[in-house]
């Protein structure tokens, strides 16, 4: 009954070779207005890159400013702001969207073999409101900044005389862009896959950006309602958060973390994706507890939501429910735990190619392990009331954030840089700039972790003279670490201009995306692929050229 | 998108009066399509109840902790406007499942009576919204249009005046306003917006878009409309009748 | 898993229609006339409950009748009786992840000072002593 009207023809680029997505076609209007899912991953990878590289250099005036005790370079009102956007900025326009956004937007549809993701103009639209949430943030930067910190505490967000309305509104549609792109990967997830991709055919990074989606949908309206709700309280003291008129800002904290514990979670779950897909790759070897790894990613989504309340042990809560939180916190080690050693054992006799995305992978392996137990260790109520918004925490989270989830970015950047643009960036100076990178994160850190057991707090702007030591290590890894960055984003511009032609399968890889020619045609697939062997079966590899043969 | 690789399943229109369907390019069957966009609009849902949801909460929240002014606040409201509204959504709920039903069935001219009854719903919703708006502003306890600010001095709320002093003795009767106001003023921006949506299907269907065939967005937008039904159905009670 | 196996295997081959246009159940007028009926009978209910005072049971009687009608609303209305697993078990959930929301919430303001003398207030603030004051001007 279905009839077929021919599309019109798409001319072939003018160097004679196969026309693919970056050179289809030409001119403003074609980027701006595109539905292909690897433009718009592209264009999140830009803007995701420059509110990291904006993030990062606030990072660095922060840690500048406390060279010396009394502060070096700005008002404390100033820090305060500048600590803010630094947190703002990775959090909300750099972390959460960067994965998902950009390599999850350029590989989950070619790993599914798919034409394209389920909804394109969602996930235009999704792009244009990370946009617009972005532009509030400038706006409100412009508008005198912001000095609440990344979380808007309130009562305090309530009173104080800055921009939190504008940087509120952002906050919304950013979540809304957030929710739209989670929405879109689910329902790609279930509708698009190619035949004979079954659920457990399906590549792990696949998984974890499907569990990470879930979160995104559900957690994230809950943070929509509460920017709304202060903007509300800001606007016309509708009195909910606000102590004077009746309100608890305790229930802020549980509106607020209720959304942003599942929030960690959003940001890291990607990264484990990506270093799940990255260890079975540079090791050639199935991965090891493929299922386990599968559903803890599941077991994670699920049990963030119930241990938010770990975020409000000196908050005034009922000590009933810190004692559940807390006990709750710990089962989160579990699926965690399993993912680690999963990935341990798999590398374990593995043939290992020590190239630039294992030496980020290896790195996350061992920053992460640190930043989980520490995260265990605050999980403890006793122990978090001495150590809450102590550098002990920044420290942690770090691990978390910066160590883990923004190395298994870089890790995936490096590993999928050949597929997204058909060219190869130096490994010598890719390896230099991990070792460098190692090397200057830990500087930074370590230092914190030390003087936040004795007592530094968070987010002062001044410090006791016993720290000096700690802050000025700190601040000398915060150069290196900024200094290994701008080393990476700069070979891997050059690789854009005058990079060696990669491989088909650079890798040798056997998922999808590694089928799809190299960089990939306009749908993805010359011919839509049929998917006949076990996920991460290297026996279907030929050695010699890495190719799969096409079935 | 217009730079397909091969070729687009058109479905055809089921007779005279209706237009096909050409499917987006990147989907292989109708069916792949209508299942992606259900799956995808019911995700939407979801997170509207969520949205909805941590109003809820606050709802709960404030009534565990002051009962007696969500009892004396609940008395301002008139239940019978409250309760005529209800009748008026539950009534617009019908006819826009029949609506659907009608996009089902091929029957043009049905589908756009029921879409014309369902707008008529929503505003009768919205006039009788906007007189008990009024009357709240007349007693004082109407944010928004109140005024802003509180001066901490002398304790003044600028939008809460309780002119009447009905809630006098009960602590922060404010609370009980604000989140009426809230929770019924983004219920009442979902009721404008789903009233376009219908407009916007009633285009559609004059021009016969929607069939037998593909009745997609009717769908989805009959789905919307219902949800706005479902969370007044938690609010009638919670707010009018608090017990 | 198998029926997810892959996406073109949906009902095109076995659907409700010749055609493969998708699952189409067109519930009949009755039903949803009848469904309309048992609403607006419960709408009453509701009110007249409400009259009648059970004490704190009030609050959980008119929850079950509104839980009852938007069930009612969410099934036949919405055709989630009819529709696949998967668009079920997303919509129902979000109601699942709000009630931890609110358990959580809740329970903690309701068990707030008992272990911990420090925190003695159930509601958040003492209200006797910021209680904004209204200005009981005629109006």
């Amino acid at each position: 009954m279905t009839t077929h009207v021919p599309a019109l023809d798409i001319h072939t680029s003018e160097h004679g070779s196969k026309p693919n997505y970056l050179n289809v076609t030409k001119g403003f209007k074609s980027w701006a207005l595109t539905l292909d899912h690897k433009r718009i991953g592209l264009m999140y990878l830009i803007g995701v890159t420059a509110a990291f590289l904006a993030g990062g250099v606030f990072a660095l005036l922060v840690r500048l400013h406390l060279w010396e005790p009394h502060g070096a370079l700005f008002t404390n009102a100033t820090y305060n702001q500048i600590f803010t956007l630094h947190g703002v900025f990775m959090v909300f326009i750099f972390v959460i969207p960067a994965i998902p956004g950009s390599l999850g937007n350029i590989v989950l549809p070619l790993m599914l073999g798919a034409k394209d993701v389920a909804l394109p103009r969602l996930n235009l639209l999704s792009f244009y409101l990370w946009l617009t949430g972005t532009c509030f943030a400038l706006y409100a930067i412009l508008a005198g900044g912001f000095d609440t910190g990344w979380t808007f505490y309130a009562p305090y967000s309530l009173y104080t005389n800055q921009a939190v309305v504008s940087i509120g509104l952002g906050i919304f549609i950013l979540g809304f862009s957030s929710i739209f792109t989670g929405l879109n990967f689910i329902v790609t997830t279930h509708k698009m896959r190619a035949p004979g991709l079954t659920w457990f055919r399906m590549p792990l990074f696949v998984w974890a950006i499907y569990a990470t989606a879930i979160l995104q949908v559900l957690a994230t309206p809950v943070l929509g309602i509460t920017v709304l709700l202060v903007a509300l309280e800001r606007i016309y003291n509708i009195g909910i958060f606000d102590p004077r008129l009746g309100g608890d800002p305790v229930l802020f904290e549980h509106f607020f973390w209720f959304y942003s514990h599942p929030a960690v979670y959003i940001m890291v779950l990607p990264a484990f994706g990506i270093v799940s897909e990255l260890v079975t790759v540079h090791s050639r070897k199935p991965l090891f507890g493929y299922k386990l790894i599968a559903f803890s990613s599941l077991a994670i989504a699920v049990i963030s939501f119930l241990v938010w309340g770990h975020h409000m042990f000196t908050s005034g809560q009922s000590t009933y429910a810190m004692f559940a939180f807390s006990f709750l916190t710990f089962f989160v080690a579990i699926p965690t735990a399993i993912k680690e050693f999963s990935w341990v054992a798999t590398i374990w006799k593995g043939s290992i190619a020590m190239n630039a995305p294992m030496l980020y992978t290896l790195s996350f392996l061992i920053i992460f392990a640190i930043g989980g137990l520490t995260g265990v260790i605050l999980g403890a109520l006793n122990v978090d009331i001495h150590l809450h918004d102590t550098y002990f925490v920044v420290a942690h989270f770090h691990y978390v954030m910066m160590g883990s989830i923004a190395l298994a970015f870089f890790a995936g950047l490096h590993h999928w840089w050949p597929k997204m643009f058909g060219l190869m960036y130096n490994e010598g100076l890719a390896k230099l700039a991990c070792g460098i990178i190692f090397v200057g994160f830990n500087a930074t850190f370590i230092p914190q972790f030390i003087m936040g057991s004795r007592g530094m707090p968070r987010r002062y702007a001044t410090y006791v003279e016993d720290f000096e030591m700690y802050h000025k290590a700190s601040t000398l890894g915060a150069i290196v670490l900024g200094s290994g960055v701008a080393l990476m984003v700069g070979y891997l511009v050059h690789s854009l201009l005058a990079g060696k032609k990669a491989m088909q399968n650079q890798w040798g890889g056997v998922t999808l995306d590694w089928l799809s020619p190299t960089p990939p045609p306009l749908e993805n697939f010359d011919t839509p692929p049929v998917v006949t062997h076990e996920v991460y079966d290297y026996s279907v590899l030929d050695l010699k050229t890495l190719q799969t043969p096409v079935r | 998108m217009s730079h397909d690789h091969g070729h687009s399943v058109v479905v055809p229109a089921p007779g005279p009066g209706f237009l096909p369907h050409t499917v987006a390019h990147h989907f292989d069957t109708p069916t792949q399509e209508f299942q992606s966009a259900k799956l995808g609009f019911w995700l939407f849902l979801a997170t509207e109840i969520l949205l909805f949801g941590g109003m809820f909460a606050a709802y709960f929240f404030f009534h565990q902790a002051y009962p007696e002014t969500f009892h004396q606040g609940g008395k301002q409201l008139s239940w019978e406007l409250g309760a005529i509204n209800t009748t008026v959504l539950l009534l617009s709920s019908w006819t826009m499942a029949m609506g659907v039903r009608c996009a089902q069935t091929s029957q043009k001219n049905k589908l756009l009576v029921y879409c014309g009854l369902t707008v008529l719903g929503a505003v009768i919703f919205m006039v009788i919204k906007t007189i008990e708006y009024m009357a709240k502003y007349e007693h004082g306890f109407l944010p928004v249009f109140g005024g802003m600010g509180y001066d901490e001095a002398t304790g003044q709320l600028a939008w809460y005046k309780d002119y009447h002093g009905v809630m006098e003795g009960v602590p922060f009767g404010n609370l009980f306003f604000s989140i009426y106001f809230t929770m019924t003023a983004i219920h009442g921006l979902h009721v404008i917006i789903g009233a376009g949506l219908i407009l916007w299907i009633m285009k559609g269907a004059a021009k016969g878009r929607f069939h037998a065939h593909y009745y997609l967005p009717v769908d989805l937008v009959g789905l919307y409309w219902h949800l706005v039904d479902l969370i007044w159905i938690f609010l009638f009670p919670l707010l009018y009748l608090v017990p | 898993m198998s029926a997810h196996n892959h996406a073109h295997d949906a009902s095109s081959a076995h659907g409700h229609d010749a055609h493969g246009y998708g699952p189409h159940h067109v519930t009949s007028s009755k039903v949803f006339f009848n469904v309309l009926l048992t609403l607006l009978f419960l709408t009453i209910i509701t009110v007249a409950a409400s009259r009648v005072d059970f004490g704190a049971a009030n609050l959980l009687i008119a929850m079950l009748i509104a839980s009852v009608k938007a069930s009612l609303v969410i099934a036949i209305f919405m055709h989630v009786k009819w529709d696949t697993a998967i668009n079920k078990v997303f919509f129902l959930s979000s109601f699942l992840f709000l009630s931890l929301l609110m358990i959580f919430t809740l329970s903690d303001q309701a068990t707030r000072g008992r272990a911990n003398p420090i925190n003695k207030m159930k509601a958040p603030v003492d209200w006797q002593f910021v209680q904004p004051k209204a200005q009981h001007t005629n109006h």
